[in-house]
């Protein structure tokens, strides 16, 4: 019984795995459901057609031909959940030798095996940003997944339509790596800042020397010597042209308004704060000069910096104005998303739609990518949920997760392994949730342990 | 520290009839009458694998100075070549190894300067040497090369240990001590995935934006001192060896041989080749049908690990879970998976090469015969070993197959390669002749002094480990009628150098050996006893230092060749 049990699993994973070959698009008819549309609204009894990945129409009564068809009475459908800060999916996230680490890519690491990336979609989490760790000021470029777990090509998970994004981190993170264990720049919050105005400098006399190389070129005969290439400066270049958004490691209001200050001379706009958890201290400037704050719902305390917190802030930030999205840093948190939503109807008041636009549409803005996904809308991407109940229900438990329309997971089908790769190395032990493995400051040694161990435990 | 004797030519079959094949070549002073007496030899009436499915039984083959100068039937055997008789021998081309460690060693870390900033070190401290000659780290005469020639491996591209870009490959033939055995040099550039210890690049992300730097920079470097020599007027190029050293694979006139540990690394090396347009070579290639597709449209080459891993599933328990048993069976899937790969990629019509790397002498013939097991064909697996590794290297006109005009490598077995009675009797490589003992296929347990006779006749390298550090020497050991006498050397205590002593008590019995040697120190006479084991030409035992103590002691036993 055992044996005919593990080959049906067996070849249920088989036709359920989309494994190799070009990104899936799907189609499928959601039908009878309350849409949670985010930007228009709730539709009660409505249904949602997908079709080639692609939101095709909104409405009652509607059929379509070879479609999968799902009956979704009395259940809620939402768009996918987006994690504006996450470190799912990757195979290094520090490179922590460097202040300034710009041209290093997390596109280069990304783990398609993961399994952290289907416990995310079993809670709703249809996208992901997989972000370099903050142990550098500038740390390096991230990259924005969309789960469509199963492949084992780590571009299939590339959110290739994404802008290009770059973690930049501000306080005891940066200077303990650096200046206390290395004795470099930048030892305190002021070097932080001095590392990052330097680096912008040097990036403008790096375009300088490109510009006046491409200007010479173009005269005839001219024979102009190229300059060196510069990966790290050809990034910050990107960050003042305006191609990349910064997405900024912060606590403390002093910090995040300086840095704001220092965006503004470079004439910056690009740029999320996140943890931020003195957001609320700064809220009318992040409000007026930045595309929002990615915070914790109520997490705090787990280092000096950290300790001026409240579990108001997210609701603070929204009545002020601010984007505001609540993200995980964790592949634990990441699983229950819309619980860590729900808190700020608890301490703060938020509607109903205010709380779950911390999770979509707000996310979606802070990534550049709100035109494509972060709610339910004719010509968006498929990217679905389907829960039991209201999604800030307590008793909330997503049901299906659809990614460009294919479905990625459904609670019906959850395998008890639903790994994609197995090391035949592998002693058969038992499985750990390693969520540990998913934090900011992974790979990072800490070079000062005599304050306890306690205080590093949680090393966002 | 190792002080190489020369070896001291012992009996054999071989050594019978050079005495007796007449020389044509003047002998040249030769004090240490270690010089072989002729290059020319023919095997006669064996059964020859010239290249993968082309075979020849009752053939000849004929081998003149290092060269093969006729293979078939109806061969005429010049005079003055020593004939070996063939009768129930199998004949193949020598292997050939697309990657090889054996004999390199690491070259030492360097000093970090009293200024080191970990986050800008020099290219040198950061593993960055492109500029590196394989050469310099090379030692032909180490036991791993002797027992990857005692495999069948007669060509290597020996590959630089390092850091991220550690240097430039070469190809050598496991020849003669005598010779530098160099075939081609700056062969390759040797890259990894391995960041440097506490300092840029410390990570596989760091070492990916690093290689794009070097790269990207080389070829601005190139365009600038291409600007220079062409132009008047021009600043002249700052010459950075590091840059300088990447030119050749700039011009696609050498390639990059990235060492892959697994398939998302193969991506990684992809994405780089991609992106930059370097020719690309993947080394210790494993989990390959993941990423097949992409590796042929790259167009790039396939360096197989050796390695296979083992079946941890073997011995589960009975009473699983459901869930734990489901587990099971994909770690034991995951193993079968593996031994296909070699399968796959004959399928996939990939003309794959072996590298050695990570992988143990000992374990070639039984892994090619599980591969073959899962799905290699014969054909493809020596292929594989030979004329697909001298195309990839590009060293086809003189090696891979036993055609006329190639270098005389070769491998010769007892039974066809990969049947279960194959043993390697010689290895010829540079037209050198190595003699190996075989086994009867039901060793007899014999009389004393017996059967281990022929394993403990030779000459022997030992190690061995002490409170003072290691130190090493030579055994020499022979037959005088129905016991052994040898000689042995040792650190002299009382000084530098070698002191020898007469080895005494010699007794071989079975598979163990054991003997005492006395060592002067200060006016003080030392007794030494050593006892311990052989297996497969390998020494392992302890070395009791009177009231010292008693410490391990390995020796290798070198290869009895007769031809020097």
């Amino acid at each position: 019984m055992k044996k005919l049990n593990y080959i049906l699993a067996a070849f249920l994973v088989m036709v359920w795995m989309p494994s190799k070959g070009q990104t899936q698009k799907g189609s499928v008819l959601i039908k009878n459901a309350t849409v949670i549309t985010i930007t228009q609204g709730d539709l009660e009894d409505t249904d949602v057609l997908v079709e080639n990945g692609i939101i095709k129409k909104i409405g009652k009564g509607l059929t379509a031909n070879n479609v999968t068809t799902v009956d979704a009475k009395g259940k809620y459908v939402m768009p996918g959940i987006i994690d504006a800060h996450s470190h799912v999916a990757l195979d290094a996230v520090n490179e922590a030798t460097a202040p300034i680490t710009s041209e290093v890519q997390m596109a280069d690491v990304v783990d398609p095996y993961d399994i952290g990336i289907y416990r995310a979609l079993a809670g709703g989490v249809t996208i992901s940003h997989a972000m370099h760790g903050s142990a550098n000021a500038i740390g390096g470029q991230n990259i924005t997944l969309k789960h469509r777990y199963g492949t084992f090509n780590p571009e299939d998970l590339y959110m290739k339509e994404a802008p290009r994004t770059i973690k930049f981190a501000l306080g005891e993170n940066p200077t303990r790596v650096h200046g206390r264990g290395k004795n470099i720049q930048p030892r305190t919050r002021m070097g932080v800042e001095a590392i990052i105005r330097n680096g912008f400098n040097e990036a403008l006399q790096y375009k300088k020397g490109w510009e006046n190389y491409q200007n010479e070129s173009k005269q005839k005969g001219a024979t102009p010597i190229p300059p060196k290439y510069d990966g790290r400066l050809q990034t910050l270049v990107d960050i003042l042209d305006g191609k990349v958004i910064i997405h900024c490691h912060s606590y403390r209001a002093d910090e995040i308004y300086a840095l704001i200050n220092t965006c503004r001379d470079f004439g910056i706009t690009n740029i999320v704060f996140s943890h931020v958890n003195e957001g609320f201290k700064v809220a009318p400037e992040l409000a007026e000069y930045t595309m929002g704050a990615s915070v914790f719902a109520d997490w705090w305390a787990y280092k000096f910096e950290v300790y001026y917190s409240t579990a108001y802030n997210a609701a603070i930030l929204t009545e002020n104005g601010v984007i505001t999205s609540i993200n995980s840093d964790s592949g634990e948190l990441i699983r229950h998303l819309y619980h860590e939503a729900g808190k700020t109807q608890r301490y703060g008041q938020l509607s109903d739609q205010q709380a779950l636009e911390l999770i979509t549409i707000n996310p979606a803005k802070q990534l550049g990518i709100a035109d494509k996904v972060g709610s339910i809308e004719e010509g968006k991407q498929g990217d679905l949920v389907i829960f039991n109940d209201h999604p800030l229900s307590v008793y909330a438990i997503p049901q299906m997760t659809f990614v460009d329309g294919v479905k990625y997971f459904d609670i019906e089908e959850d395998q008890n392994d639903m790994r994609i790769s197995v090391s035949a190395m592998e002693t058969v032990e038992p499985i750990f949730l390693k969520e540990h493995d998913h934090s900011c400051m992974h790979g990072v040694d800490f070079f000062f342990t005599n304050f306890g161990r306690n205080l590093f435990e949680h090393s966002h | 520290m190792k002080i190489y004797t020369k070896i001291k030519l012992q009996c054999s079959f071989l050594m019978v009839m050079f005495f007796l094949a007449s020389s044509n070549l003047l002998a040249q002073s030769d004090p240490s009458g270690t010089k072989r007496v002729t290059g020319n030899y023919a095997i006669k009436n064996a059964t020859i694998t010239t290249s993968p499915g082309k075979t020849i039984s009752g053939a000849t083959i004929v081998l003149k100075d290092g060269l093969i100068s006729a293979v078939g039937t109806n061969i005429t055997i010049p005079a003055g070549t020593d004939i070996i008789n063939g009768d129930s021998l199998f004949i193949y081309p020598g292997f050939i190894d697309g990657a090889s460690s054996a004999g390199i060693s690491r070259p030492a870390d360097l000093e970090r300067p009293s200024n080191f900033d970990s986050s800008n070190p020099s290219d040198e401290l950061a593993g960055i040497t492109p500029w590196r000659n394989v050469l310099d780290q090379l030692d032909m005469n180490s036991n791993s090369i002797n027992d990857w020639r005692k495999a069948g491996f007669t060509i290597a591209q020996m590959i630089p240990d390092g850091g991220m870009i550690s240097g430039k490959s070469a190809i050598v033939v496991f020849g003669s001590p005598n010779s530098t055995n160099v075939l081609m040099q700056n062969t390759a550039v040797s890259a990894r995935f391995r960041g440097s210890r506490g300092m840029y690049p410390g990570t596989p992300l760091g070492v990916m934006a690093k290689f794009r730097d070097v790269y990207k920079n080389a070829e601005l470097s190139s365009k600038h001192t291409n600007l220079f020599t062409s132009n008047s007027g021009l600043n002249r190029p700052e010459i950075n060896k590091t840059l300088v050293a990447m030119y050749p694979v700039l011009d696609k006139n050498i390639p990059v041989i990235f060492e892959v540990s697994n398939d998302l690394e193969i991506r990684r090396a992809l994405r780089l080749q991609k992106e930059l347009g370097f020719k690309l070579v993947l080394s210790g290639v494993t989990e390959v049908e993941k990423v097949i597709q992409e590796i042929k449209a790259a167009n790039a080459t396939v360096l197989l690990a050796l390695t296979l891993p083992e079946d941890k599933t073997k011995n589960k328990s009975e009473d699983l879970s459901e869930e734990a048993e489901g587990r099971t069976n994909r770690v034991k899937e995951a193993y079968e998976s593996a031994l296909k790969q070699a399968g796959i990629l004959e399928k996939e019509g990939v003309k794959f090469g072996f590298t050695t790397n990570g992988s143990k002498s000992g374990d070639l013939m039984k892994n090619i015969k599980i591969m073959i097991e899962n799905g290699l064909s014969e054909d493809a697996a020596l292929a594989a070993l030979t004329i697909n590794s001298a195309e990839n290297l590009g060293i086809q006109k003189f090696a891979g197959t036993l055609d006329k005009g190639k270098l005389a490598n070769m491998v010769i077995t007892t039974a066809p390669l990969f049947s279960e009675d194959a043993q390697i009797k010689h290895v010829v490589a540079d037209g050198y002749v190595f003699d190996y003992e075989t086994k009867a296929k039901k060793a007899s347990n014999g009389n004393k002094n017996g059967k281990t006779s022929e394993a403990v006749a030779g000459t022997w390298e030992y190690m061995s480990e002490t409170p003072a550090g290691s130190s090493g020497g030579t055994m020499t050991i022979g037959r005088s009628g129905d016991s052994y006498e040898g000689t042995i050397t040792y650190d002299d205590p009382s000084g530098n150098g070698k002191a020898e002593a007469p080895m005494k008590n010699i007794i071989a019995k079975d598979n163990a050996l054991s003997f005492s040697f006395d060592v002067s120190a200060g006016g003080m006479e030392i007794k030494v006893s050593v006892s311990g084991d052989i297996s497969d030409e390998k020494f392992t035992g302890k070395m009791s230092l009177a009231e010292f103590g008693s410490f391990p002691l390995t020796a290798t036993k070198k290869p009895n060749q007769s031809n020097l």
